[in-house]
């Protein structure tokens, strides 16, 4: 058996080695470029760095007002990711533990939710938070950002809870408890596993969105990292150091991040694809 | 209040919040949308009725068909590139055909945590003339003057923007698929095993015939994913040079933001989710007919 298997196991290193090392150098490339200087980028692309030069990063922080793009970020995915998880988690409940017939519908509502694009509304919503004022705020990125996270999430909440066996809210109801008591004393912590897997995965989406802020702000302190990051490209500055430590900046934290949570991102993308 | 009262009050309380949200923010603007594609609004006063000129317009203009035909490439590279090549990767993992198999999956899963404006950027610069692959280009055949500017090739900027869609989305359907492959039962496999069979015919007759519902479900994530191409393309070239690697959502981005074609940007995104629904329309009757010749 093993003898047999030798080409192959060694095709099939050799296959992964290739894959890892095309994450790992482009990667590597940028943040030793990060600590050069522009000229040096230029004229020695492949050259490791002469010193720790860190004022590409100073520079970019200061020049790019990467500050102000980072609190943003975090507010936008702490706060739409919160309130898409509850809302897709009281949604959940209701579709999976109540016996009324409208449920069927609103469910495949949902479903045919997941395949509208952002493109496919911008121009409308763009037209409406001009009129309600709403566009250019903080509010008007993080209701949309709520309303795209739904579909996916709602999946998750419905297919997660109706595995709950019932017996366990019923007594509860027949003790007296009020549903929302049910909800919120049992439901909740009993789907904790599949709360940290929509958390995880609906923050990462929001982290990472780029067109929905990129139309609806044009301020730049209601603007978030990633357009922030995209103002170094072209115009704004032609310094490549000041560029390559921007991408540093993007990239870094979501490098810790996704190393603490693999996992979790992985189960968020495997269970779309259980579907059927 | 009794208490079947009470129940349906909670029942709608509990989906009121996402309900609302969800009809205004995405039903009702994608009805406004569809009104609006016929129209000529251009941003203020009352939309002119015109009916198909809009879609009429579209369908003729050269830059769409380009942007179409990109489309279709992207699709193309996401289904016949990344889930085959996902789908390898998953099956020797599964296998446990490398030592390491957790470290290599780690890595390879690695870049669908980073923006896709930050991967654009990344890449920009190593195809840029000043990027590592000229450079590298340059130690390998000593050439010390070789410059390729590939972005400022018409016919030739595309194909970064589809190397670097595999190298973002790759690890994504390999995560995919080794979940996939996990649940399947074992003692399938040893029977056959025991029986004799060897590898192509286990991965012809055992895992591929279950696997043909995942490998539909991960084609239409690609095909809806890979029409709303926008971030990477947008950050990557913007659509240039001279619109060659344009992409239909960057067609409508252009026509309703800088143009101020309000209507006609809206016709343009109807197209997408037109062709959204065609493409998994087709290839849920592709895979009707596989999975009846399997059964």
């Amino acid at each position: 058996m093993r003898k047999r298997l030798t080409l192959a196991s060694v095709l099939s290193s050799v296959l992964m080695i290739a894959f890892t090392l095309l994450t790992i150098i482009p990667l590597a490339w940028m943040i030793l470029s990060a600590f050069k200087p522009h000229a040096l980028i230029v004229r020695y692309p492949l050259a490791l760095p002469l010193s720790w030069y860190v004022d590409n990063f100073v520079l970019s922080w200061t020049q790019g007002h990467l500050g102000i793009y980072f609190i943003n970020s975090t507010i936008y995915s702490f706060v739409a990711t919160l309130l898409t998880v509850f809302f897709a988690l009281s949604s959940g409940y209701a579709l999976s533990k109540f016996p009324y017939k409208s449920s069927r519908v609103i469910s495949l509502i949902y479903t045919l939710g997941l395949l509208i694009t952002v493109h496919s509304v911008i121009v409308p919503l763009f037209i409406m938070e001009t009129k309600l004022g709403i566009s250019n705020t903080r509010l008007g990125v993080i209701l949309p950002y709520i309303a795209f996270g739904l579909p996916f999430q709602v999946f998750l909440a419905t297919t997660y809870i109706k595995g709950i066996p019932d017996a366990m809210q019923e007594s509860a109801i027949i003790d007296g408890a009020t549903f929302f008591q049910v909800f919120f004393r049992i439901l909740i912590p009993v789907a904790t596993p599949i709360i940290s897997t929509m958390f995880i995965y609906t923050f990462l989406g929001n982290w990472n969105e780029f067109i929905l802020v990129l139309t609806l702000t044009s301020d730049l302190t209601v603007r978030s990292l990633p357009v922030g990051i995209n103002s170094f490209a072209g115009g704004m500055s032609r310094d490549y150091g000041l560029q390559f430590a921007a991408l540093v900046i993007g990239t870094v934290p979501m490098i810790i991040f996704y190393l603490v949570f693999k996992d979790k991102i992985a189960q968020g993308f495997a269970a779309g694809a259980l579907k059927e | 209040m009794t208490f079947s009262q009470q129940k349906r009050m909670s029942y709608y309380a509990f989906l009121a919040p996402g309900l609302l949200l969800f009809a205004s923010i995405i039903i009702f603007p994608v009805a406004y949308s569809l009104t609006l594609s016929f129209t000529s609004f251009g941003g203020y006063g009352t939309p002119k009725f015109i009916g198909l000129e809009n879609y009429a317009k579209i369908i003729s203009d050269d830059v769409f068909l380009h942007s179409l035909r990109n489309n279709l490439l992207i699709v193309a590279i996401s289904v016949f590139g990344q889930i085959p090549l996902g789908f390898l990767l998953a099956y020797l993992l599964h296998r446990k055909m490398v030592r390491n198999g957790d470290f290599y999956q780690t890595i390879i899963f690695l870049p669908i945590t980073i923006s896709p404006v930050v991967v654009a950027l990344l890449w920009n610069q190593i195809f840029s003339s000043s990027g590592m692959v000229v450079a590298l280009i340059r130690r390998l055949t000593g050439e010390s003057q070789y410059v390729i500017r590939i972005f400022e090739d018409k016919q030739l900027a595309i194909l970064p923007i589809l190397f670097v869609l595999l190298w973002m989305h790759t690890g994504t359907y390999m995560i995919i698929f080794y979940a996939n492959l996990q649940k399947m039962t074992p003692s399938l496999l040893e029977a056959a095993q025991i029986d004799g069979a060897n590898e192509s015919q286990m991965m012809m007759r055992i895992i591929l015939p279950s696997m043909v519902g995942t490998i539909a479900t991960t084609a239409i994530f690609a095909i809806s994913g890979s029409l709303k191409a926008f971030d990477l393309i947008y950050a990557m070239t913007g659509g240039g040079p001279a619109h060659f690697t344009e992409v239909i959502a960057i067609y409508m981005y252009i026509n309703t933001f800088k143009y101020y074609k309000y209507g006609f940007g809206s016709a343009a995104s109807m197209i997408i989710v037109l062709l959204a629904v065609g493409l998994i329309l087709l290839l849920q009757y592709i895979s009707r007919k596989f999975e009846r010749r399997f059964e």
